[in-house]
C-alpha cells in the first residue's frame, strides 16, 4: 500500500514547477557562500573547510528549512487546490501511508538537493576559490548527517502544511524556526529544537566537529522528533475532518 | 432489495449548529438516487460522512451492508467511487496521469483507464494537460476517476456543477446509463430538481440538515404538482363550467390559471370543458420549484 502511495505521489512531481526551485535554491546559496568565503580569505585559512562552513552556513540557516517547507508546502498545496483532498482520502489507502509517501517524497528531493549542494561545493571551490586537491571526505559524512537531523523538519513542515491552508505561512513558520534553531544552538540547546538538530549534523559555520564524540543524544533526539511528529500526523488524519 | 446506504440518524454538528440533523438516507441497491436540497443543506457533508472524511457527531453510516468503521473503512472504499466538491485532479498532469494516480491509490491495473476514459469520452484528450480542459472535461475527468476499478457504489456530489445544458445533457445520460452497463448504484447530488427529474428513480429531500421527504420520484411528483394554465377560444364559455366545479380561476387576457388539481380531475374537467364547447387550445402544468415542494412538504408536515 505505502509502496502504491509513494509511486503516486511521484507521479504529481512530474512536469512539476518545483524543480525549478531544486535548481534554484541551492545555486543561489552557493553563490553567497562562495561570495562570502572569496571576502574573507584572511580569516577563513582551512580552505576546504572553511569554504563549507560558507557554504553551509546559510544553507542550514535559512534556505534548508525554506527548502524543505517549500516543498512540504508545495505537496500539500496539489492536494489542498481542486479538492484533491477528498479524492486521496477517500481512496482504500490508509491515511498515514498518505502521510508518508509525501515524506519519502520530500526526503528524496532533499538528497538529491544535498547532492547538488555537494557538487556546487566541489565545483565553487575548484572553479571559483581554486582550493587544491578534492574536499575533505567529512564534508560528505556532514551532508548525510545534516539529512538525518532534517528528518524531523521534514515531518514537521508536513504537518504545518496539511492543517494550513496557505502556502506561505508554513514557509514562514519554516525559516521562523531555522533561526531559533541558531539560537538554540548557540546555548547548546540544539536537541530540543528540531530545526537545530539539521545546522549540528550539517556542521555549520564550524571548522571543528560539533557532534565529535556526541553521537548517541543526536541520534536519539532525531529520533524521538520524528516518532513524535509521526503520532502527530496519525492522530491529526484519523480525528480531524477533511477540510477542502 | 438491498439497501446499499444506509444512515442512521445520522448528524453532524459545528457547534451549536446541526449542520445534518438525523438524517435517514435509504439508497436501494441499482438505482440512481438524487439527493437533492438548495447550497448548504448538508448535501456534501452527509456525503463526507458516507465516505468517512468527516467523523459524524452521532449516528451511523452503513455501506454495503456493512458499518462503516474506522476498521472496515478501506475494503468498503475500494467497492466505491467518489467525486466530492468537484472538479479534482492536478492541473499540471495529463488525465492519463491523473488516472494513473487514482489507479495506483486504488491498486487496480491501468489498463482500466482506456475503459474510463472511453466511457466519459476524453480518450482523445487524455494526453492533454487537464489545467487547459474546460469545466465540462474536468467534471468528466473526475466522474472517470470515480469509475476506475469499477465499483458498485459511485458517490457523486453535484457533478452537473457549473456544465452547459449540453454537458448536463451528458452527464445525465452517462450517469443513467450506470447502473444498467454497471451495475453500480449511484447517488448524485443536486440543487436542482428539473435537472434530476430526468435521472433518478428515487429522491431524497433535504433541507437545512433535515430530510424532508424520501422515495420514488413519482411519489415526489405529487408532492411538485403546480397550478395549470388554461388557453381555450372562449374563455367566457369556460369560467361558467369552471365555476360550477368549484374551481376558482382566474383569468388574465386569454390565459386561465388553476390551481393544482390531482389527474383524475383535471382530465374530467378537460373532458367538460370541450364538451361546453370552450375551444381547448392548451394545457400546461407547471412544476413547482423546489423552493416551492419544499414549502408544501413542510406545510404537510405541520398539518399532519
Amino acid at each position: 500500500m505505502l509502496y502504491r502511495c509513494i509511486q503516486a505521489e511521484n507521479r504529481k512531481l512530474h512536469a512539476s514547477p518545483i524543480w525549478i526551485m531544486f535548481f534554484l535554491l541551492p545555486v543561489i546559496s552557493a553563490g553567497y557562500g562562495t561570495f562570502n568565503y572569496l571576502q574573507n580569505l584572511e580569516l577563513l585559512t582551512k580552505s576546504w573547510y572553511s569554504l563549507w562552513t560558507q557554504h553551509t552556513l546559510f544553507y542550514s540557516l535559512f534556505f534548508f528549512p525554506a527548502m524543505v517547507a517549500i516543498y512540504a508546502a508545495y505537496l500539500w498545496r496539489l492536494e489542498h487546490l481542486g479538492h484533491n483532498w477528498n479524492l486521496i482520502m477517500a481512496s482504500p489507502v490508509r491515511p498515514l501511508a498518505l502521510f508518508f509517501a509525501k515524506f519519502v517524497v520530500v526526503i528524496k528531493l532533499v538528497l538529491l538537493t544535498q547532492l547538488f549542494i555537494f557538487f556546487l561545493y566541489f565545483l565553487c571551490g575548484k572553479v571559483f576559490a581554486s582550493l587544491p586537491g578534492w574536499p575533505p571526505p567529512e564534508t560528505f559524512f556532514y551532508l548525510l548527517r545534516g539529512m538525518l537531523g532534517g528528518l524531523s523538519v521534514v515531518a514537521l513542515q508536513l504537518i504545518l502544511s496539511m492543517i494550513i491552508r496557505s502556502f506561505a505561512v508554513p514557509i514562514f513558520i519554516g525559516l521562523f524556526g531555522g533561526i531559533v534553531g541558531m539560537l538554540a544552538a548557540s546555548r547548546s540547546r540544539g536537541l530540543y529544537w528540531p530545526y537545530a538538530l539539521m545546522q549540528y549534523g550539517m556542521n555549520s559555520n564550524k571548522s571543528e566537529d560539533l557532534l565529535a564524540g556526541s553521537y548517541l543524544p543526536f541520534v536519539v533526539s532525531c529520533f524521538l522528533w520524528l516518532v513524535a511528529f509521526f503520532l502527530l500526523a496519525q492522530l491529526l488524519l484519523t480525528h480531524r475532518d477533511v477540510k477542502s | 432489495m438491498q439497501t446499499v446506504i444506509e444512515t442512521n440518524a445520522l448528524c453532524k454538528a459545528y457547534g451549536k449548529h446541526l449542520a445534518v440533523d438525523h438524517i435517514q438516507l435509504h439508497v436501494p441497491e441499482g438505482c440512481v438516487y438524487g439527493f437533492i436540497g438548495p447550497n448548504g443543506a448538508g448535501k456534501s457533508t452527509t456525503m463526507k460522512m458516507l465516505l468517512g472524511l468527516i467523523h459524524p457527531s452521532a449516528g451511523q453510516v452503513f455501506l454495503l451492508g456493512q458499518e462503516l468503521t474506522a476498521k472496515n473503512r478501506l475494503p468498503l472504499l475500494r467497492q466505491t467511487g467518489s467525486l466530492i466538491e468537484s472538479p479534482s485532479g492536478y492541473l499540471h498532469l495529463s488525465a492519463q496521469e491523473n488516472l494513473q494516480i487514482v489507479a495506483d491509490l486504488k491498486g487496480i491495473p491501468h489498463k482500466d483507464i482506456a475503459r474510463v476514459l472511453e466511457i466519459v469520452h476524453l480518450t482523445g484528450d487524455r494526453n492533454r494537460k487537464v489545467g487547459q480542459y474546460s469545466l465540462g472535461m474536468k467534471q468528466r475527468l473526475g466522474i472517470a476517476m470515480a469509475l476506475m476499478g469499477d465499483p458498485k457504489l459511485l458517490i457523486l456530489d453535484e457533478p452537473t456543477n457549473g456544465l452547459d445544458p449540453a454537458g448536463i445533457q451528458e452527464m445525465r445520460s452517462l450517469l443513467a446509463d450506470m447502473p444498467e452497463t454497471t451495475g453500480a448504484t449511484v447517488l448524485v447530488s443536486s440543487h436542482l430538481l428539473g435537472e434530476m427529474e430526468q435521472l433518478v428513480t428515487q429522491v431524497g429531500i433535504i433541507n437545512q440538515g433535515k430530510m424532508l421527504f424520501e422515495g420514488s420520484l413519482r411519489e415526489l411528483q405529487r408532492h411538485s404538482r403546480g397550478s395549470l394554465t388554461l388557453r381555450v377560444l372562449h374563455p367566457q364559455k369556460a369560467l361558467p363550467v369552471l365555476r360550477n366545479n368549484g374551481i376558482s380561476a382566474q383569468l388574465k387576457e386569454d390565459l386561465l390559471t388553476l390551481p393544482p388539481l390531482r389527474d383524475e380531475l383535471v382530465a374530467g374537467l378537460v373532458q367538460t370543458l370541450a364538451d361546453s364547447g370552450a375551444g381547448i387550445v392548451e394545457l400546461t402544468r407547471h412544476t413547482k420549484s423546489l423552493e416551492e415542494i419544499f414549502l408544501s412538504l413542510t406545510d404537510a408536515k405541520g398539518v399532519s
